[in-house]
């Protein structure tokens, strides 16, 4: 199945670099939300500042992530393709493996993208303490993944769905908003690694629980009909 | 004595309080070709896709290989083949590329090779490399039928095969039916007419309304089921 | 007939509790020190906030019984369960406002519990949202059981994190010096009263649903047979 799973993930790829677009689209939808931000907070420099800029980065996190999550579901909609993953010996588990890890690539892409922009919007220096927020965002990213493939694929398939997607993931996500939001504004401060700790302990606890409920629970999800 | 590779059991199929199929029995041996002949509206659609595992029977069963269709184990399920309504296929990716890929989702041996080898099959050997977004709907459906065959399925199922089709893709799309079902292969196929597969030596059932009626029944479409194709319902 | 008569003494044993809760709260508990009169309120903020849980937790069991087993009344139960508990979860929102706004001035605290509460109310409206899109159907069921167990599963990480985040929610039966805010017997009394009382009621409601959830299920059951038998006599 390792060969399936690797073809799915491949798949995803290829048609993202054939002008897939999402990852165009998850930056820009980043861009917008920080501008937006920027605008509505005005933040000054300072504790103020940083914490305004860890709140923006994880802002623009969610709503991309929903996006991107949306658009991949929808890719496979397009000429019944997910009928045919579905009909073909490909293991559900598998699927949804294959689906998160290109869900999540992609939006530790954006991610990137946008913790760049936060530091030239909210004025803040590329040292090391950016470096220290990249743990805390790809966890949240790997999260917010996990949590969206499972939601989008039931979403996808209820008529209004597009609402049902924001209105259980962001509640869901709460948990991995709060630890991540508090540790990048802390890491930001300037504080080590260890005393983030605690919050990328319930982010880790978080992304376990999510992967584990996805792979577990994507089989009754992806049924058709 | 093995399970049918396709079987209908008293087979039903409501939507809500909407019936679509009642009573449903016939199966496909290996080797065996049955064709579903009806109206627009008559369940044609809705009955392969039970049978497919893609929706679950309100009433009966729907079995492949004598396991429900809808819950199968990944091994039966490689040796299933759909060609549907909709093409299956990835808009973006070129035509060896969605050979490729779903050749190694049914563990085929050597993909590449598989996929060249289709390709010359069903005369896209030059469009290749050329995206299907840009196919036309005949193209399209010759694609998504080297699809459906590169598993070397037992059981091969088709919705309206010939629907799209031109002279030469029917021809085609005929030829490779055959040779599926001399290799021992459960062919079921759905139409508005038998005369086509008929021809290539389909048994014919008709489904009115959502019933197997037998086919000198009133209702039956007038000249459109030849009389010696046709076995009575039992 | 049998069931009719366990519905009714169990709504008399409701009602019995509850005249005793209001008893206990309005009659016999002391008023509070600190926070007067409004404190009360507490005796039935707390119950409503255990059987909002306590749904919840029912929601995401019957969801697993029903992914497991497949039967329809799995379903009937859970959706039952998350009805009725969203109301009391609303209730918990409702009465922790009114309290909240003389204590400490403010309509909305973002404190541990209600925070919590909050989510959770906000992951049950999912839920119901889920279920009114998705109509009746046996997807709808799957889909609603799936959330149902992820939300269950959220809930002990939204506890943790919103704990960590903050709390200045008073302590009712733990302080970090291991005692309860409770000194007098009596309220610990009023308090048990009120939790039997409104456990009491839950399960009533609950079960009021439940049949109302099943009847509707065999209505759809015969519905859909006589569908098929008319289908058959058509000619």
């Amino acid at each position: 199945m390792i060969a399936a799973f690797t073809a799915v993930v491949r798949k995803d790829l290829m048609l993202e670099a054939r002008g897939g677009q999402s990852t165009t689209a998850l930056v820009a939808l980043s861009l917008l939300v920080l501008v937006v931000l920027v605008f509505a907070f005005d933040p000054g420099g300072g504790e103020q500042g940083r914490a305004a800029a860890a709140g923006a980065l994880w802002v623009a996190l969610v709503f991309s992530g929903m996006l991107g999550a949306t658009r991949a579901i929808a890719a496979e909609h397009e000429n019944g393709c997910i009928r045919a993953l579905l009909l073909s010996p490909l293991d559900r588990a598998a699927l949804y493996a294959a689906k998160l890890g290109a869900a999540f690539i992609f939006m530790a892409l954006a991610e990137a993208a946008a913790i760049v922009l936060m530091v030239l919007f909210f004025n803040l220096q590329f040292d090391v303490r950016t470096m220290r927020l990249v743990p805390a965002v790809m966890l949240g990213a790997l999260g917010f993944a996990a949590l969206a493939t499972l939601l989008a694929g039931i979403s996808s398939r209820v008529r209004g769905g597009d609402l049902i997607l924001p209105l259980l993931a962001v509640p869901m996500f709460v948990p991995a908003l709060i630890a991540g939001v508090k540790a990048s504004a802390m890491a930001l401060g300037g504080a080590p690694l260890a005393e983030l700790a605690t919050w990328i302990k319930v982010l880790v606890a978080f992304d376990v629980m999510f992967v584990a409920a996805g792979y577990l629970l994507f089989e009754y999800v992806a049924l058709e009909e | 004595m093995s399970a049918a590779p396709i079987e209908a059991r008293a087979l039903g199929k409501s939507y809500g309080i909407s019936p679509v199929l009642r009573d449903v029995t016939f199966n496909v041996e290996a080797g065996q070709s049955v064709a579903i002949v009806g109206a627009n509206g008559a369940g044609k659609s809705t009955l392969i896709r039970l049978l497919a595992g893609l929706a679950a029977p309100s009433a009966g069963a729907a079995l492949l290989f004598g396991e429900p269709s809808r819950a199968l184990a990944p091994a039966l399920r490689r040796r299933l083949g759909l060609l549907s309504h909709q093409s299956m296929l990835y808009p973006n990716l070129t035509a060896r590329e969605n050979l490729e890929f779903f050749a190694t989702l049914y563990e085929v041996e050597n993909p590449e090779a598989a996929a060249r080898e289709w390709l010359e099959r069903v005369a896209l050997g030059a469009a290749a490399g050329t995206r299907v977004r840009g196919f036309s709907r005949g193209t399209e459906q010759r694609l998504a039928l080297a699809r459906a065959l590169i598993g070397r399925p037992d059981v091969l199922m088709l919705d309206e095969p010939f629907a799209a089709l031109d002279a030469e893709g029917a021809a085609m799309t005929a030829a490779l039916i055959r040779e599926a079902m001399a290799r021992g292969c459960a062919v079921l196929a759905s139409a508005h007419s038998a005369n086509t597969l008929a021809d290539i030596g389909f048994a014919v059932h008709v489904l009115s309304r959502g019933r197997l009626v037998p086919a000198e029944y009133p209702g039956s479409p007038q000249g459109m089921v030849r009389p010696a194709a046709v076995r009575q319902v039992s | 007939m049998n069931g009719r008569a366990i519905r009714i003494g169990l709504g008399v044993l409701v009602l019995a509790l509850m005249l005793a809760a209001l008893y206990m709260v309005f009659v016999v508990v002391p008023t509070e020190a600190d926070q007067g009169i409004v404190q009360r309120i507490f005796y039935f903020h707390v119950p409503c906030a255990w059987v909002a849980f306590a749904s919840f937790a029912l929601v995401a069991v019957a969801g697993i019984f029903y992914l497991w087993l497949g039967d329809q009344v799995w379903d009937d139960m859970g959706y039952a369960a998350a009805e009725v508990g969203t109301i009391f979860c609303g209730l918990v929102l409702i009465t922790g406002s009114i309290w909240a706004k003389p204590i400490w001035g403010a309509w909305w605290t973002w404190d541990s519990r209600l925070t919590t509460t909050l989510i959770l109310f906000l992951l049950y409206c999912g839920y119901l949202m889920l279920r009114s899109m998705a109509g009746d159907s046996e997807q709808g069921a799957r889909f609603g059981a799936v959330v149902g167990i992820v939300a269950a599963i959220d809930v002990p990480i939204v506890i943790v994190s919103v704990r960590l985040w903050r709390t200045i929610h008073p302590a009712v039966l733990v302080t970090r010096q291991g005692g309860h805010g409770l000194e007098d017997p009596r309220m610990v009394a009023t308090l048990l009263v009120a939790l039997a009382a409104f456990t009491a009621l839950f399960i009533w409601i609950l079960c009021l649903r439940f049949v109302t959830l099943r009847m509707r299920t065999r209505l759809r059951t015969l519905a859909g047979s006589l569908a098929m038998a008319e289908l058959a006599d058509q000619p």
